[in-house]
């Protein structure tokens, strides 16, 4: 009797916290890097923010359990509709578009955005003065975002906007001087642009491009969406909210307009609130023919990476090779860690490094001289993939001198020819007819792998994709354009690179030719 | 021309020659015969300072010397291979150059003379090896007999003054290797020519018909030098190769 009642409460015991477990989660999207303070890690690794709080808040009122789950900024609704997650909650602007691909929820912010400028900045001194530059300022703007769209619209051609995934990566490259200047939005300039965080920026003019943040959902998720409507209309109405976004620095007079729309039918009150106090009103969506000019350009930078670049990277890579077969051996071990580093290595890093390190380490005492090493970006992004493929071209260009018999050399030496002579008029000559469809393909792997360059401000082909994706009704025909224009690119460098093969040969087929 | 003297090389454990010592005249005709593994293109090649020995010494015309296990200076090496050529079992042509410019290649990137100069004199050799119509032919379009006799021509374009035969038909059928020893035959009936061969081969026959000296190898030894009348007589030292 006694062990059935022990049995009894052990089992008990067991189930209760399964039964919690059973709780259904409520998987919430979001991006954590540089993403205070909406979502990022207190020093003990932690998550905090005010979207994180604000989740706990909604699973706690649909008796979920909230589960954060990490990803890319731009790419959490692509996991949406996925089916990985069950709401976007980061910042999320609304807009009429992204509402028809994945509808929103009731505002849980009024957003606006901000203006911020090195504390020297000569020429800017309001939102105004942006479109009066006779040589257009470089301005910051995180990929896809309301800010870019909101200069796009107001300033067009007259500012130069530059793209980054991450605000803090901005904010580093506006103070270190790469970029004039950078507009983000209201909370996150409150959180970084202090005397602590960023002593050498400040904001400027008075906030513009306001609109609401709102939590996106699946079409079909109706129930959800319904539930989340009510959690929020109650967060506001309660004060839940305004603790919150005091708690933060957030709270400012703007967000009472949550309170009234919060009684409006949503989402057709969000259009009530589309000009701000410039009058300015934001623009229709881009179309493709819209952006073709851009598109065209991005490819003509996509080539001209791939173009500047792997000369270099084939001029290294032939002394590293030479160096290696024919050099003694202090050269040939420099060479081989040369090669295993850089090829051992990412390129996304490498580009990171050859980019962003100078500037990050010359702010260390006795390291300002590193700021000499600050590269312009182009000049990063082609000697970084001139490098990285240096390495590669190097291990062709090896297998293809290894691959030409011993005794040509011997042949060339027994005439006469030093082993210079040699190297230049036989030996080379037929590495290269060997190593030609090994490098043709890396040629055409350097035309794909250009696309890291939007990481240091290029919008190349991929960067103009990532920049315009956020706009559902141009995502699939930018993405076949882009997918043809690369295509374009390799296929007929394929093509060229047989025909001399074919040219080259040093079989009877090809040498009847 | 060439003095080989108490040549020593060896393979890790594996010893090659032992002692070799042989001597060759200036516009002389000298086979090297022996059996399979006795050495003989193996000395051929240190001649012209592609493989390194351990002891002896080669000398070649008054002032160039090889010394066994000290590396050579490359202006040394250089003059050597200038003066001494070489063709080889394989043949090595360049496979991307025409036979026209194989020929000239010697002389236009070794010696440093004008196209126009190489390119009368590549002519005429290809002519004289039979080949006057194959001047733009490349090597995969050529027999190996043709591609050999470019090879011969080749060697002669740097005018040197002996040339090293390392077993040039072996790799040849009986017919294109006919063709290749006709040209041999030609350059060692040529008087004005005055250009020493060292010839190593398994064609004994040629070897009676060319050769103004035979030299036996065994055991990593020159065990006898002399006529081929000498050599090849019943019980003499190469009577067991025949």
């Amino acid at each position: 009797m006694n062990a059935r009642w022990l049995f009894a409460a052990l089992v008990l015991a067991l189930a209760a916290p399964v039964g919690a477990q059973e709780k259904p989660l409520l998987r919430w999207g979001g991006d954590k890097n540089g993403g205070a303070p909406y979502i990022f890690e207190t020093a003990d690794g932690k998550a905090t923010g005010f979207e994180v709080e604000f989740a706990e808040y909604l699973a706690r009122e649909l008796g979920r359990t909230p589960q954060f789950v990490q990803n890319n900024w731009d790419n959490l609704p692509d996991l949406l509709k996925r089916g990985d997650i069950d709401v976007v909650l980061n910042g999320y602007e609304f807009t009429k578009e992204r509402h028809d691909d994945t509808p929103s929820t009731v505002p849980y912010y009024v957003y606006s955005l901000r203006l911020i400028a090195r504390q020297n900045e000569p020429d800017i001194f309001s939102w105004s003065d942006l479109g009066r530059q006779n040589e257009p300022k470089k301005v910051g703007v995180l990929r896809g975002s309301a800010s870019q769209r909101y200069l796009e619209g107001r300033f067009g051609n007259k500012v130069r906007l530059e793209g980054s995934e991450t605000v803090t990566e901005m904010l580093d490259l506006v103070q270190a001087g790469q970029v004039d200047l950078t507009v983000q939005d209201a909370p996150a300039a409150a959180y970084y642009v202090t005397p602590e965080r960023y002593p050498g920026l400040k904001v400027v003019d008075e906030p513009a491009g306001y609109g609401y943040y709102v939590l996106l959902t699946r079409p079909d998720d109706a129930e959800l969406r319904e539930k989340l409507n009510t959690a929020i209309r109650k967060a506001v109405a309660s004060g839940w909210l305004k603790q919150l976004y005091q708690k933060y620095g957030l709270w400012n007079p703007a967000q009472q307009r949550l309170s009234y729309l919060a009684g409006q039918p949503w989402p057709d009150a969000a259009a009530e609130f589309a000009t701000d106090e410039a009058g300015y009103a934001p623009p229709a969506p881009p179309t493709l023919s819209g952006i073709l000019d851009k598109l065209f350009v991005a490819a003509g930078y996509t080539i001209l990476l791939a173009v500047a670049s792997f000369p270099i990277a084939m001029f290294i890579g032939l002394v590293v090779a030479l160096g290696r077969v024919y050099g003694p051996w202090p050269v040939r071990v420099l060479f081989t860690a040369y090669v295993e580093v850089l090829r051992g290595t990412p390129l996304l890093l490498q580009l990171f490094v050859i980019f962003y390190l100078p500037s990050q380490l010359s702010k260390i005492d006795g390291w300002e001289w590193m700021s000499a090493l600050t590269l312009h970006k182009w000049a990063a992004a082609i000697i970084g993939l001139a490098l990285n493929y240096s390495a590669n071209e190097a291990e062709n260009y090896r297998a293809g001198l290894m691959a030409v018999p011993k005794g040509q050399m011997e042949a060339a030496l027994a005439l006469g020819f030093t082993k210079w002579a040699a190297l230049r008029y036989v030996i080379l000559p037929q590495a290269v007819r060997i190593v030609i469809p090994p490098v043709t393909n890396d040629f055409i792997a350097l035309f794909k792998d250009t696309a890291v360059c939007s990481t240091v401000m290029i919008v190349e082909l991929t960067g103009l994709y990532y920049a315009y994706k956020v706009y559902p009704n141009l995502v699939l025909e930018l993405a076949l354009a882009v997918g043809l224009l690369y295509l374009l690119m390799s296929y007929p460098t394929a093509v060229l690179a047989r025909w001399f093969e074919r040219r080259l040969a040093l079989t009877k087929e090809g040498g009847a030719r | 021309m060439i003095r080989v003297t108490n040549l020593v090389k060896a393979h890790g454990q594996t010893s090659i020659l032992n002692g070799a010592t042989l001597e060759v005249a200036k516009g002389q005709v000298a086979a090297l015969v022996g059996p399979s593994g006795s050495g003989k293109s193996t000395l051929l090649r240190c001649v012209n300072g592609l493989e390194a020995f351990q002891e002896g010494e080669i000398a070649v015309g008054d002032s160039l010397k090889l010394t066994g296990g000290s590396a050579p200076p490359k202006a040394t090496l250089l003059a050597l291979r200038r003066t001494v050529g070489m063709v080889f079992q394989q043949f090595n042509l360049f496979p991307h150059m025409t036979a026209l410019k194989n020929v000239m290649s010697g002389p236009v990137h070794a010696l440093g003379k004008p196209e126009a100069e190489a390119e009368t004199t590549a002519k005429a050799l290809l002519a004289r090896v039979g080949l006057a119509d194959k001047h733009d032919a490349k090597p995969a379009q050529l027999s190996g007999g043709q591609q050999q006799r470019v090879a011969i021509a080749r060697a002669l374009a740097v005018n040197p003054a002996a040339i090293l035969f390392d077993e040039p038909t072996s790799a040849l059928d009986p017919k294109m290797s006919a063709e290749v020893m006709r040209v041999i035959d030609d350059l060692a009936d040529d008087a004005a020519l005055q250009v020493a061969m060292v010839i190593v081969t398994h064609d004994l026959a040629a070897v009676r018909r060319i050769a103004d000296v035979v030299h036996v190898l065994g055991s990593g030894k020159v065990k006898f030098s002399g006529p081929p009348d000498e050599a090849f007589a019943p019980n003499g030292p190469a009577a067991d190769l025949l």
